[in-house]
């Protein structure tokens, strides 16, 4: 699947605007704690005031500065997702290329699990532990992360079996080239769009998750993070205050949401060798 | 493609068993994470009233609440439907169950139908219109509302039309204690869902009109489309019977899905307009630490997915009948 992608993905208008979302929410991840005015936990500020100068959004209840709280908030949910995204997009090509080389009893054993895994509802477990353990949220990502690669590893092992009849990796195998030497040189490079595909699909799955989890109240409170911020905001909907505060968390939490779509949606459309052809 | 008839019958079998590993799975995890919960319902309960138990009092009740029945006994009392009592409400957890089902089942189902009929209807149309503006403007806002989490439009439904217009009630999902006739009655139910379901339609239509469109346009211009055309067949037809009867089968799988994974689906929206469904009963379940409950809620939501998977292993073939034959 040799796809000349950087060119025509750097053309789509979504891709482009994902891109710059993304761009955004990643500067406010890594440079957050130098850009805020104030600490997020500094509860020293007298508690619902609107909007000044020295405070963009306002303070909420507990006397904490809201803009300081919202790129926290950012902050907790994109690693969230992120970390989330890598080891599922990890373990999934590492399975899935394994289940399509090996093929026989392991191929059969890893599919079947796969299969096992799809059908359990991930939120359920992830609800289950939280409220039961309140385990760090590493430990939840985690979790997470080993109930949702299965999707990947199934679509790399669907790619896997085709490349594995295709004349070069033949003609690779011929010259004595080891297993081990076949998937790094040929198989893992050539499926790189699978990965980007795999990887946005996932990301954008668990940020939602991660806000949903929050929004519910099943991570620590001291946590800042977007889905949080809402359900502790609506509390007060009738204080008029909800434009400075429950609305900001909302819109980041969409603009996410949208960047990661966006970025999916196009990758997809660009690197999906059947949609491709239909799409022209 | 060489056919493996044999093929089809191994690959079904071997469905069934891994549904069944995943629903032993399932049960043993609701069987024994809530067994491993640091609090208990007893300090949970009393932590927080003005009841004051002896030592003695309350090593009765802990004994009584931490009953361990062993897992081979907690499986024969599940096949018995003798699920056990709510330790908050003390009520039957079957009873408390099926008063919830209803109410999600209603929510739920209305959602995903209206979502999948209105999705499939516009995604085969899209697809026909190709580069019309009605494409292309469907498409990009079906893009940006696949981006608006059901969370985010929830609370912004929930903030414009229920608490500053007042158009629709904020919470609930009938009028308690009204004595009305059953069409008050009706319409009163359906005065309190328009809310949540307006939510999860937003939620669920995108995705529909965008994998209708994406399927209608792969067969689109496949041969029997074309030999459709050359026959004269009324254009209608030619949409639906036979270019939007191949792009079927992802919808299905879809809705299906959509379906199996409907308590957990609609948690977060449950939450946000206190609809009285299966998730509030989870969430309320976990804060009182009612284990019955969360055991139930849990293992009946896991098993309605199995139970759907498998239909959906069945429907393909009935639906796409290449499937029989082609693996």
């Amino acid at each position: 699947m040799h796809i000349d992608f950087h060119q025509r993905v750097f053309l789509d208008p979504w891709f482009i605007t994902g891109c710059c979302l993304a761009l955004l929410f990643g500067i406010v991840t890594v440079l957050g704690p130098t850009l805020v005015p104030f600490d997020p936990w500094d509860m020293s500020f007298s508690p619902i005031s609107p909007p000044s100068a020295t405070h963009f959004l306002g303070i909420n209840d507990g006397g904490q500065d809201i803009f300081s709280e919202l790129f926290f908030a950012i902050r907790n949910t994109v690693t969230f997702g992120l970390a989330c995204g890598l080891v599922a997009l990890f373990v999934g090509v590492i399975l899935g290329l394994i289940a399509g080389w090996m093929g026989g009893i392991v191929d059969m054993i890893l599919m079947r699990v796969a299969d096992i895994l799809l059908a359990i509802p991930a939120i359920m477990v992830l609800i289950l532990a939280a409220s039961l353990f309140r385990p760090s949220p590493w430990i939840l990502a985690l979790i997470l992360s080993g109930m949702m690669w299965p999707t990947i590893s199934k679509a790399i092992r669907a790619q896997t079996l085709t490349l594995k009849e295709s004349l070069h990796v033949k003609a690779a195998a011929q010259i004595g080239a080891s297993n081990w030497y076949i998937i790094r040189r040929h198989l893992m490079p050539e499926m790189f769009p699978l990965y980007l595909i795999g990887f946005a699909a996932k990301a954008r799955m668990a940020m939602f998750m991660e806000a949903s989890l929050a929004f519910l109240g099943l991570f620590e409170p001291s946590r800042k993070s977007l889905g949080m911020m809402i359900a502790f905001a609506l509390k007060y909907y009738y204080m008029d205050i909800w434009w400075n505060w429950l609305l900001p968390p909302i819109v980041c939490l969409s603009l996410l949401i949208m960047a990661v779509t966006f970025l999916a949606i196009s990758l997809e459309k660009v690197l999906d060798p059947r949609l491709k052809e239909a799409l022209g | 493609m060489p056919i493996y008839p044999k093929h089809s019958m191994k690959s079904r079998l071997g469905s069934v068993i891994s549904l069944g590993i995943a629903a032993l799975a399932m049960i043993y995890l609701s069987y024994s994470l809530p067994r491993l919960l640091p609090g208990d319902f007893v300090t949970a309960m009393y932590s927080s009233s003005q009841v004051t138990l002896n030592a003695q009092q309350e090593a009765e009740h802990r004994a009584y609440y931490t009953e361990e029945p062993g897992f081979s006994r907690y499986l024969l009392r599940l096949v018995r439907l003798d699920w056990g009592y709510s330790y908050a409400f003390l009520t039957p957890v079957s009873e408390l169950f099926l008063s919830a089902l209803p109410c999600t089942l209603l929510l739920l189902g209305t959602a995903n139908i209206i979502a999948m009929f209105i999705g499939f209807i516009t995604g085969v149309e899209a697809a026909w219109r190709r580069e019309s503006p009605f494409e292309k403007g469907m498409v990009g806002g079906m893009t940006v509302l696949e981006g608006i989490p059901e969370i985010s439009t929830g609370i912004i439904l929930l903030v414009v039309f229920a608490l500053n217009l007042q158009w629709f009630p904020a919470a609930g999902a009938d009028t308690a204690y009204a004595e009305v006739s059953i069409w008050v009655r009706l319409a009163t139910i359906g005065h309190h869902l328009v809310l949540p379901l307006a939510t999860l339609v937003l939620a669920y239509f995108p995705g529909n009109f965008l994998l209708t469109r994406n399927s209608v346009m792969m067969v689109i211009k496949a041969p029997f489309v074309t030999t459709a055309r050359a026959k004269g067949l009324p254009p209608r037809r030619i949409r639906y019977a036979h270019a939007a009867r191949n792009a079927l089968l992802p919808l299905v799988t879809r809705f299906g899905l959509r379906l199996a994974f409907m308590i957990t689906g609609a948690l977060v929206v449950e939450k946000i307009f206190s609809y009285p469904g299966l998730g509030t009963l989870l969430i309320n379940a976990i804060q009182a630490r009612d284990l019955p409950v969360i055991q139930a809620v849990v293992l009946f939501s896991s098993l309605i997915v199995l139970t759907i998977i498998l239909c959906l292993e069945f429907a393909y073939r009935i639906i796409d009948p290449r499937i029989e034959h082609a693996h």
